[in-house]
């Protein structure tokens, strides 16, 4: 079992999903419009799950810059609103594969996940 | 039970607005040089690009949720996503994605459909094959 360096991320603002619903296209309202995400029952609007395996992907990158992914698989736990600060953290099972969790301060779970990194470099 | 999304033109300025959205600092996602000299024939697009052939298309997931499924795109939540990667997706490739439902079941008052996405480049090559669990969350219009 091998630790890999804690990454703390900015916290999010309406702006930031804003930014990645058009970059993505996703333009579900949910993550948008307070109004629409209040109607579902949600206490604010939430980051998309793709924009937070996003930032996920971006931490494995930060620790494995010279090498690829094999796969990577998420679950999300949690919904995640905006002013979240979110905490990743991540472990090495084994030579290759790694196992990611983000949380918030509160600990509250967001996301777990786990990847393979390939061997070699491109 | 298959619906392709339109071939998608993997655009350097697309991957440069993602890349930006997601705050990635790394510079080979909108550097060329950057990216060959780290060993990229092109600028290669970021893991979670994927969605954004599903979603920023002509044909996407918009139309395969509503024709094809029957289920408003605005009424579901992602429960799992992952991704193989086969061949790194460049700038300047075609990619044509299909998906089909694996299997649907209902849970807890819950409709679940789990999607298996295959992406290929301008050559038929695998270049990603992406798995999302997709939950119906109850319509309240």
């Amino acid at each position: 079992m091998n630790e890999l360096r804690t990454i703390i991320k900015k916290p999010i603002y309406p702006i930031d999903l804003v930014k990645y619903s058009g970059a993505s296209g996703d333009f579900n309202e949910i993550h948008t419009v307070p109004a629409i995400a209040e109607e579902k029952g949600f206490a604010n609007i939430i980051a998309h799950g793709m924009f937070v395996m996003g930032w996920a992907a971006a931490a494995i990158e930060e620790w494995f810059p010279e090498r690829q992914l094999a796969s990577f698989s998420v679950r999300f736990q949690a919904v995640t609103h905006p002013g979240t600060i979110l905490v990743i953290t991540g472990t090495m099972v084994a030579e290759n594969s790694g196992e990611i969790l983000i949380k918030d301060p509160q600990d509250s779970m967001k996301l777990m996940g786990s990847f393979i990194v390939k061997n070699s470099s491109v | 039970m298959v619906f392709d999304y339109a071939p998608f033109l993997i655009e350097a300025g697309k991957i440069k607005e993602f890349a930006k959205a997601l705050q990635l600092e790394n510079p080979i996602y909108r550097d060329e040089e950057t990216a060959k000299s780290a060993g990229y024939r092109g600028i290669p697009v970021p893991p979670t690009f994927m969605t954004v052939i599903d979603f920023w298309n002509d044909r996407n997931f918009y139309q395969f949720f509503a024709d094809f499924l029957k289920l408003n795109p605005n009424h579901v939540l992602h429960g799992e996503q992952s991704y193989e990667y086969h061949k790194v997706i460049l700038a300047g490739d075609t990619i044509a994605a299909q998906v089909r439902v694996k299997e649907q079941f209902h849970k807890k008052g819950k409709n679940f459909f789990l999607l298996e996405t295959i992406y290929r480049n301008q050559w038929n090559e695998i270049t990603a094959v992406g798995r999302a669990t997709i939950i119906e969350i109850a319509e309240v219009d």
